[in-house]
């Protein structure tokens, strides 16, 4: 195969400046956001339109060359880390218009290079709510959150991705453009087809553009950073609270004591909002779209909790900045921890009954494997999601990290597995967990999955090697 | 000492303002109201100051509508010891004017005799930035605006001002009134056994009749407006163009 002869075919389809080649030109679509791993592609390409990635689509098919999505490049599973150079690597940063936003119909159409935010915003700005949200909202993509079905901080109130997506448009491996582009929310016609590619890692299809499901605009908040003596306190409140507010609650993360100094330390205009130090705090929102009286029931709950003595303490933010800066404690403490380096980073789902018992079965799995490293386990308490977390000693570096962490990484799926619970509750699969994820599920499933992907994308060319294994052969014939 | 602080409900400091199709104001129906910012940094300070030793009883005021007292439990649960309500409007739209409101002070300050007034040194709403001076006026009491740092000794006060181009340190004879300006303190979290506290912590009602003082408006807000928009950005194909462009407007 001819390079330079496909690099210019490319470029007739997008434009020479939107073809980039070179570890300068990429640099910003081949380092993951944590550092960890850099992507070899042939070159990053560039759309702005469907037509030009169903283009570049039947370009890579005739040539038989691997296309690898890409949206804001915030994943941490290595889902867009190609090797080897073969492959082209399509950012759909430039498809970057709202279509439509329908306040009435509550949907609005957005395409897959508008970032999480700036689609937060468009429904803000129609007096609409569009609820996904997560920390790396401003830089992460809609694509990109489709493919991996992204969860967040709302999913206890309003689901992960898919329950927000009303229909999708996906160019195909062969460059066909399905468009299931709808304002519906009830629509039988025959099997969901789109579902198919919510979660699928841009292993199927390239999702393009999608209808996003608008709720009512947050008109009111109340947010409390409350401090536990353990786990097994925060399980109990968390169905109190759910229970006392009427549904209302929006958010209830849990992080340790650790994550307060991590954050403090990491951001210098941040403070610890308490007098002492607790083992754990959860942060709690509750919010409604009218006139509720939700102070009344958060302090309801507050004062049931604390004179139980289920709560220790805690503060509730007085205003809009307060709210601010204890969200921002939040998602500190989880960019302090990037900085520190490599470091194993888990992202399990547990039924919520059993939060406590795994974390206590996690950190024994510390202290055995990894004698002298931190755990921090904090995540989307609500949702069962438990992000264990261990920070090495100091002075390790990124091989001999990678290298202890091995074994305690695959000490703790075997104890997730035990729990009824899942590797990947919201980070998705990529390269990085391919290998577990076939060791878990059952082969019947594994199969079907693979049937499907066999559909779609026969000769394994839609980014080879995230979330099922590579076809070799492709790669053979590139190589 | 007894140290007064008045605090006032507005527009969160966060909140996106939009302004009423009629343009006779800020639209703030179902819109979430803070304490002005300004007023919680002279409520931490008055605080500090008891915390210090220097004062024995810190009461908040508020002057608006009813629902102002949300304002002042908050300051009641950083650590305020009474608060005084005064109900001078129905409507949440209905801002009183600094005049009325240092009069109503002037009234409350000769019933309770503070040693300090610390205020805000404006009101994040509509930003007059008058009332300290009036009331210092009305009262005949020194001043000490827009301070970074406050030292009550004695009978005096030493005041750190922030002044174009630096600062200024000036002494105060007391009683006297002290506006605060934003790097004097950073106010802190109302704990949550503190929130239930100042649930029991006195809330007095009054009125402005209480004072004798009327406050129907004196000023006629003519016309509001929002910003005008940005203009969108203009994308070059080269250097040369953008250069061209730049010369155009006159800016190289």
């Amino acid at each position: 195969m001819n390079e330079q002869d496909c690099l210019a075919a490319l470029a007739a389809i997008v434009g020479d400046r939107n073809v980039l080649v070179g570890p300068e030109e990429t640099a910003a679509y081949v380092r993951d956001w944590p550092g960890d791993n850099l992507a070899e592609p042939l070159c990053v390409v560039r759309p702005a339109t469907t037509a030009e990635v169903s283009e570049i689509m039947r370009l890579a098919q005739a040539r038989g060359i691997g296309v690898v999505p890409q949206g804001g490049n915030t994943g941490l599973v290595a889902g867009t880390c190609t090797t080897g150079g073969r492959d082209i690597m399509l950012s759909l940063g430039r498809m970057r218009a709202i279509r439509a936003v329908e306040p009435t119909d509550m949907v609005m159409q957005v395409e897959a290079g508008v970032t999480v935010e700036e689609a937060q915003m468009a429904a803000a700005a129609a007096d609409r709510l569009f609820p996904l949200s997560f920390g790396a909202q401003g830089t992460a993509q809609i694509g990109g959150a489709v493919a991996v079905n992204a969860g967040g901080l709302n999913v206890l109130r309003y689901g992960m991705t898919r329950n927000l997506v009303l229909g999708l448009e996906v160019v195909l491996a062969d460059g066909t453009v399905l468009d299931t582009l709808s304002a519906l929310s009830k629509d039988n016609r025959g099997l969901a087809l789109h579902q198919l590619f919510i979660g699928s890692e841009g292993a199927l299809g390239i999702v393009t553009a999608a209808s996003l499901r608008l709720l009512p605009r947050i008109t009111r908040r109340q947010t409390a950073l409350l401090a536990f003596e353990g786990l097994s306190e925060i399980v109990a409140f968390a169905g109190q609270a759910r229970a006392h507010c009427s549904d209302l609650l929006s958010a209830f993360e849990f992080m340790p004591g650790e994550a307060i100094e991590l954050a403090t330390g990491h951001v210098d205009s941040l403070r610890d909002p308490l007098e002492a130090r607790h083992p754990y705090y959860v942060l709690l929102e509750i919010a409604a779209s009218g006139p509720v009286d939700l102070d009344g029931l958060l302090m309801g709950l507050l004062e049931e909790a604390m004179g139980d003595g289920r709560v220790l303490d805690g503060v509730v933010a007085a205003s809009d900045q307060q709210r601010k800066e204890l969200w921002l404690l939040r998602e500190a403490m989880v960019e302090a921890q990037a900085a520190r380096g490599p470091h194993l980073r888990t992202d399990f789902s547990v039924p919520l009954s059993r939060v406590a018992q795994l974390v206590a079965a996690l950190e024994q799995v510390v202290a055995e494997h990894l004698p002298g490293w931190t755990s921090l386990a904090y995540g989307h308490m609500g949702d069962g999601n438990v992000h264990f977390n261990v920070l090495p000693p100091e002075g390790l570096d990124g091989a001999e990290v990678a290298t202890r962490a091995a074994p305690a990484r695959a000490r703790m799926y075997e104890v997730v597995r035990g729990f009824d619970g899942s590797l990947s509750a919201e980070h998705g699969i990529g390269r990085e967990r391919r290998a577990a994820l076939y060791a878990d599920r059952a082969p019947e499933l594994l199969r079907l999955a693979e049937g499907i992907k066999a559909l779609l994308d026969p000769e394994g060319r839609m980014n080879p090697g995230c979330l099922f294994p590579a076809a070799e052969a492709q790669k053979g014939q590139n190589g | 000492m007894k140290v007064l602080v008045p605090v006032k409900r507005v527009i969160d400091y966060n909140v996106k303002v939009r302004v009423k199709a009629d343009g006779s104001g800020v639209d703030l129906a179902n819109v979430k109201m803070s304490m002005n910012p300004f007023d919680e940094i002279a409520v931490e300070e008055a605080i500090r100051l008891k915390e210090a030793g220097k004062a024995d009883e810190v009461i908040a005021v508020s002057i608006g509508v009813k629902q102002s007292q949300e304002t002042l439990r908050t300051a009641l649960a950083m650590g305020a010891d009474r608060a005084i309500l005064v109900v001078a409007a129905d409507d949440v739209h209905t801002d009183i004017e600094p005049l009325s409101v240092a009069k109503i002070l002037a009234a409350i300050v000769k019933e309770e005799e503070p040693g300090l007034v610390l205020c805000g040194k404006q009101a994040i709403d509509n930003d007059l930035g008058a009332t300290g001076q009036m009331l210092s006026a009305l009262l005949g009491w020194s001043q000490a605006m827009y301070a970074n740092k406050v030292d009550v000794e004695g009978d005096h006060a030493v005041v750190t001002r922030e002044v174009d181009g630096g600062l200024q340190t000036v002494k105060v004879k007391m009683p006297t009134i002290v506006s605060t300006d934003l790097r004097l303190n950073e106010p802190r979290y109302a704990s949550l056994p503190n929130i239930m506290k100042a649930k029991k912590k006195p809330l007095d009602e009054k009125t402005p009749a209480d004072y004798g003082v009327d406050v129907s408006p004196r000023l006629e807000i003519v016309k509001t407006g929002e910003p005008p928009v940005r203009a969108a950005g203009e994308m070059v194909g080269s250097v040369d163009e953008l250069v061209s462009k730049l010369k155009e407007k006159g800016i190289v």
